[in-house]
């Protein structure tokens, strides 16, 4: 009996100090790892979450509930014991991270003029898009080989958290115009 | 002779049989045994903390530092953690009752029953915590009340019902295990309680991997956890079916005789085919099932009180309760069903070479068959609370002579002068002035084996060098 209670102090232990160790802000805020959606809880395969996969960057995480307030009813609120600490966290602590979108400069080259336009929680990219990349012929079978590999919530911008992405074969001049493009977007959001 | 002779005469090394039995003169002493060291054990061992670490790391990986930003995060966090650590116990739980044998070797039964009894406490407070702290995650996330989200949760997502259920199950098997509770309950009504356990595995299974956000996307974490279930299930089966089914097929056991060895006592030996085959060590235990009316549908763990001789196997049963009373009325040649060898209690692992046994009662049958296989230099203390219960005693006397074994018999109540005096630290050092440097067997009733322990540690012996059988209850 006495090892279970050792390995139940343990086991809350080591499982406090594991959240306190992810949980601290540090240097590794931008390093690289799954998108958020993949972090947080897989919604079921049969649709639970009515929301469409672009949306729900963050999934089941606060952070990614715009309309949060508007849903929100008092006699929720007072129902739930883990409220009131949540409600006094946000007053004291760092502000929550919220959604926010960057774009960056159009940059003009041969095919046409682009831009890409980041989404971010806080400072990590959750989300990124090409705007105006050419939709037609050789070029535009192209430029959706580029989408495909650098946009969306898994793709690389996302994994590598940085402009500086592998070369897209056989579309080098569109890779090169959505990195330059991207670096600015990404300068700008500080 | 009175056996109040006996134990005035003091040590009876040398002393010849006068009984008959087997003659001890033409007897060479088989060599001791090699020594097992604890490498099993601790491979084990580490294997388990590996396995740990190894269920854990994927949250980890999937958790990017500073991500944690609110309570929720937070709450749904250690709700992982503690749910993976859970879903790993759970997995261990069930391997340590598959009755493999490189289990039951390298850890023995008395490990693995108390192992299995502090993991199962450790497990069912994290399956509670996994689901107290996932629920309050979510109804924060969703803007719910607690008791509207676990409704949210049976109602919305997949294969939550079963997952609440396997909960329930876990929570019952872990209450009834509890000892003031378990002790009051029949033990058939416990022991089908507890094999709904294996429900809880099913039941679990699926919101681990339709809802676990490590298990969900497809991947070498997601194959990994189908395999170690599938491991699990695989040993399960070797060890509950298989290895059995060969055992009882290869050697065939049946009844040869049932012999008293004292009015409460009986020896029961057994005969089969190609028994100098079998792998085993004295000491170790079989869980037998007879099959004649009314003994089939249970099985019981007696240690054998004969070393293995290829002719014939042995165990000495004391009758206490109405399963010993129908073993007494048992007709030679009814089959016998026995799943083992198991244990740990023998001479191979010991740690020196020299051993100090002490027995109580019917404790005497495991450490009878040890001393065969000892080095020679052993030294066992028999307590018994009459002469009449002391058993085997021609056999003792024969392998004190044969294997230069120095035998007391110590006779009368716990609190009798001579007992008292025996068991104490002064008294043992008397008698075994070297005990520090032996490893002990202890074999008896939980009061006498409790009662040892404290005075061999008081005497000044390591605790691992402490070998432990205690009766089952």
């Amino acid at each position: 009996m006495r090892r279970a209670i050792l390995a139940i102090t343990g086991l809350a232990a080591s499982t406090s100090a594991l959240v306190v160790l992810k949980g601290s802000p540090g240097a590794g805020q931008l390093a690289q790892g799954l998108p958020a959606d993949q972090a947080s809880v897989a919604p079921a395969p049969g649709g639970v979450t009515p929301t469409p996969p672009s949306a729900s960057a963050s999934g089941r995480t606060p952070a990614a509930r715009p309309t949060a307030g508007a849903s929100r009813t008092p006699g929720a609120r007072t129902s739930t014991s883990a409220r009131p600490t949540a409600a006094a966290k946000t007053t004291t602590s760092a502000p929550k991270p919220t959604l926010r979108t960057v774009s960056g400069p159009d940059v003009t080259y041969e095919y046409g003029t682009l831009h890409v336009q980041i989404t971010l929680s806080g400072t990590r990219i959750v989300n990124a898009t090409g705007i105006g990349l050419p939709q037609s012929g050789q070029s535009g079978q192209r430029s959706d080989d580029v989408q495909s590999t650098y946009s969306g919530t898994s793709g690389e911008v996302v994994q590598k958290q940085s402009a500086n992405l592998n070369t897209v074969s056989g579309a080098t001049a569109t890779s090169d115009v959505y990195q330059r493009s991207l670096q600015a977007a990404i300068d700008r959001a500080g | 002779m009175t056996y109040q002779d006996t134990y005035a005469a003091g040590r009876r090394t040398g002393t010849s049989s006068p009984y008959g039995g087997r003659s001890a003169v033409s007897v060479p002493p088989a060599p001791a045994l090699p020594r097992r060291g604890p490498g099993g054990r601790r491979a084990l061992s580490a294997l388990f903390w590996l396995g740990l670490v190894a269920s854990v790391l994927p949250w980890s990986l999937d958790t990017p530092a500073g991500s944690l930003t609110d309570t929720a995060d937070v709450l749904t966090a250690a709700g992982r953690i503690t749910g993976l650590v859970a879903g790993y116990l759970l997995l261990v739980q069930v391997l340590m009752m598959s009755r493999l044998g490189a289990l039951e070797r390298w850890l023995g039964g008395e490990r693995i029953s108390r192992l299995h009894r502090d993991v199962g406490a450790t497990l069912l407070v994290a399956v509670l915590t996994h689901m107290s702290l996932l629920v309050v995650a979510y109804a924060e996330v969703d803007e719910q009340s607690v008791a509207g989200e676990v409704g949210v949760l049976l109602r919305d997502y997949e294969d939550m019902v079963s997952a609440f259920a396997a909960a329930g199950v876990m929570v019952l098997v872990g209450v009834t295990g509890v000892r003031a509770i378990r002790t009051a309950l029949p033990y058939e009504l416990w022991y089908h309680l507890h094999l709904t356990s294996y429900a809880a595995l099913l039941l679990g299974f699926g919101h681990q991997f339709s809802n676990g956000a490590q298990l969900f996307p497809p991947g070498p974490v997601r194959t990994g956890w189908i395999g170690a279930y599938l491991l699990v299930l695989v040993a399960l089966g070797w060890g509950r079916l298989v290895a059995p089914l060969r055992f009882n097929l290869r050697y065939r056991l049946r009844v040869a005789d049932v012999v008293a060895e004292t009015p409460d006592t009986i020896s029961i030996y057994l005969t089969g085919v190609r028994l100098n085959q079998i792998d085993m060590l004295g000491g170790q235990y079989f869980r037998w099932r007879f099959l004649a009316r009314g003994c089939w549908w249970q099985s019981h763990p007696f240690s054998l009180s004969a070393a293995a001789n290829g002719r014939w196997l042995r165990l000495t049963v004391k009758v206490v309760g109405a399963h010993t009373a129908d073993l007494c009325d048992l007709d030679p040649g009814t089959r016998v069903w026995a799943e083992g060898p198991s244990g740990t209690f023998t001479a191979a692992h010991r740690t020196r070479e020299r051993a100090l046994l002490i027995a109580g009662g019917s404790g005497i049958a495991p450490l009878r068959a040890m001393l065969e296989e000892l080095p020679p230099d052993a030294a066992l203390i028999y307590r018994a609370r009459t002469p009449a219960d002391v058993l085997l005693h021609h056999e003792l006397d024969w392998l004190a002579q044969a294997r230069r074994t120095s035998v007391w018999y110590v006779i009368g109540s716990r609190d009798d002068a001579g007992p008292r005096q025996v068991m104490s630290p002064e008294g043992l050092r008397r008698l075994v002035p070297d005990v520090a440097r032996r490893d002990v067997y202890l074999c008896g009733p939980s009061g006498l084996v409790e009662e040892s322990v404290r005075v061999l540690r008081a005497a000044g012996v390591p605790r691992r060098q402490i070998h432990l059988a205690t009766f089952e209850l």
